[in-house]
């Protein structure tokens, strides 16, 4: 029995289901999960400029059940549209952490994958998967809409025969991730989301989420204490 | 970053809170930020937040051969490539002295024009929607994307075409080309009074849009404020015929201004503008056929060409203001410096600073989307 707070969580990680249908149940909710997907388009980049042509009328991307969303917190889809500066990237896995689980990332354009144009520049990461477990790359610079649109799909399949499982990893390798953020934004770098305790209560942790990064965590951590907001009527 | 950057902090002793908008918000333009300190609705001051999409374009530049540039100028100001290119290699050839072709820099005003128009249209659309209409940006952006569908055939790319380059452009126009660009634009007027219904007149927008994010033309001036932006405090300046670059003095339009300086005034400057552009682009398609010979000068061998030692500024007017380049070279095969005056770093910092003061918030996103600020030009 662990513990979120003061309040008692009955987390059974790894118990074997018994139910008989378990099986169809989960291939009924993929088959939901990967027809109606809210997507954040983070525009970290030139990317972004070949959504609205395939989220309007000619590419139309709501028939394949996707829809922009406005907040992390109810999306689905991180979607990184193009290089990623080092500032941006802080913003990004901020975001990232906030949205709910199962959550899946996408990166449009090369630059996402290695660099790209700016492979050279001392302001941008260069590659994403360093920071963010991504499911899915579009190449390209920049992707045209009919390969966005077919990145979507692959997305789609991958969520439908349940391989969508990239989220998982950065529970499970959350030392690895960490270990690339710090190098980058220093030993101080922290984000207000308890991802330790989220993999705890997910059951994912292994002993690659904890390690010699997440212990350079521990030593600078602040607890986060709430904002007194003075509200006058 | 750390929590205490991003949680509402509340000022002792005021009602007076600070907000973040941006950089992943729908009523922001792009990858940018804008901290707002707020007394209820009003904003007492407002700060912005650049530096998302810093990529440390000079600095590349100074890396790179002249010809490998041309890949990564357009990248600059997306909604509005080919600008950049065109003045690039301005002041490429400025410094080698090179003359180019006649029917070369035809070819460079029509892809000029359709940039602009395509920029304009994506405005319209995201100008609208910060008003809540989203008709016009589903509108915009399938009108731009035959634009685009233009520009593809042109160059073979959609949005980046890396088709300038210093002498000229690459290749010549495709067969019956200008057959298509002539239906595009035919296709534009009939629409014309589409969008005048649904946008320009439509009083849920001109009541919304009226009397907000107000310039006069003297802090206008102050500002640095160019294009656009300028023409809607109704000072008729433009690079195109004030300054006059490749065949513009040839080419017989009008400067259209407004003498509000609102919000309202601004977009209807922009329309004003994309049916000039017609009335030019229908000019080219005209005159066109009749200039002959080549496309571009010759030029050494791009892989190792040492332009000679020099400097030149060109400017030209883009869909967002002035643009222009000022390029060092130091006779090597790399430019020594490229600074990149681009037209939104005076919109998007301090004219939006200045301008959210007083306004209330809902406004703000208008206002923005209103200077058609670029925040990749910005940062750069």
């Amino acid at each position: 029995m662990s513990k979120i707070g003061n309040i008692p969580v009955n987390a059974q990680a790894g118990k074997k289901r018994t139910n008989p249908l378990a099986g169809v149940f989960d291939e009924l909710v993929q088959f939901c999960q990967s027809r109606s997907m809210f997507m954040l388009h983070y525009c970290t980049g030139c990317g972004a400029i070949e959504l609205p042509p395939a989220m309007t009328s000619r590419f139309d991307m709501e028939r394949l059940g996707i829809q922009p969303m406005v907040t992390p917190r109810q999306a689905d889809i991180l979607l990184v549209t193009g290089y990623v500066s080092v500032k941006t990237l802080k913003r990004v896995i901020l975001t990232y952490e906030q949205m709910q689980s199962p959550k899946y990332v996408i990166g449009i354009c090369s630059c996402t994958v290695n660099g790209g144009m700016y492979w050279q520049s001392y302001a941008t990461a260069k590659v994403l998967n360093e920071y963010l477990p991504v499911d899915v790359y579009i190449a390209g610079c920049m992707p045209r809409p009919e390969a966005v649109i077919e990145g979507m799909r692959r997305l789609m399949r991958n969520i439908e025969e349940g391989k969508g499982h990239a989220w998982k990893d950065y529970f499970q390798r959350y030392d690895y991730y960490l270990g690339n953020q710090q190098h980058l934004f220093g030993d101080d770098w922290q984000t207000p989301t308890d991802i330790i305790g989220e993999a705890r209560h997910y059951g994912l942790e292994t002993e690659q989420t904890y390690g010699e990064h997440t212990r350079i965590l521990e030593q600078h951590q602040q607890p986060l204490e709430p904002h007194k907001m003075r509200i006058k009527f | 970053m750390r929590p205490e950057n991003y949680q509402l902090v509340a000022l002792p002793n005021s009602d007076e809170y600070e907000l973040f908008i941006g950089p992943n918000h729908p009523g922001i333009e792009g990858n940018y930020a804008f901290k707002l300190k707020l007394d209820g609705d009003r904003v007492i001051s407002g700060k912005a937040d650049a530096g998302y999409l810093h990529r440390g374009f000079e600095k590349l530049m100074e890396g790179r051969l002249w010809i490998q540039n041309l890949a990564i100028v357009p990248r600059i100001c997306v909604p509005d490539p080919v600008p950049m290119e065109v003045v690039y290699s301005l002041t490429v050839e400025d410094i080698e002295k090179m003359e180019v072709p006649l029917r070369g820099q035809w070819i460079r005003v029509m892809q000029l024009e359709l940039s602009r128009i395509a920029s304009h249209l994506f405005t319209f659309g995201g100008h609208a929607a910060t008003t809540g209409m989203y008709t016009p940006s589903y509108w915009g952006v399938a009108d731009r994307d035959l634009a685009l569908d233009l520009f593809e055939e042109l160059t073979g790319g959609r949005v980046y075409h890396i088709y300038n380059i210093p002498g000229g452009v690459r290749r010549d126009i495709p067969n019956g080309f200008l057959d298509r660009l002539s239906d595009y634009l035919d296709y534009l007027e009939t629409r014309q009074n589409d969008y005048d219904n649904l946008l320009f007149t439509n009083q849920v927008f001109v009541k919304r849009a009226r009397n907000v994010g107000v310039i006069n033309q003297e802090q206008a001036l102050e500002w640095g404020v160019t294009g656009p932006n300028l023409r809607a405090t109704g000072l008729a300046f433009d690079v195109r015929r004030d300054d006059p670059y490749l065949i513009y003095n040839e080419l017989d339009f009008e400067i259209p201004t407004q003498t509000a300086g609102d919000c309202l005034a601004r977009i209807l400057v922009r329309r004003d503008e994309l049916f000039q552009s017609v009335r030019i682009l229908r000019q080219i398609i005209k005159h066109l056929p009749s200039v002959k010979g080549p496309v571009r000068a010759p030029i050494p061998n791009p892989l190792a060409w040492n332009v000679s030692m020099g400097e030149s500024y060109c400017r030209v007017e883009s869909s967002k203001g002035e643009l222009a380049y000022y390029t060092v070279s130091d006779g090597g095969p790399k430019p020594y410096r490229v600074h990149v005056r681009g037209a939104s770093s005076m919109h998007a910092v301090q004219v939006l600073e200045n301008m959210a003061v007083g306004q209330r918030i809902e406004d703000i996103a208008q206002i923005m989307f209103s200077l058609d600020a670029c925040p990749p030009e910005v940062d750069r």
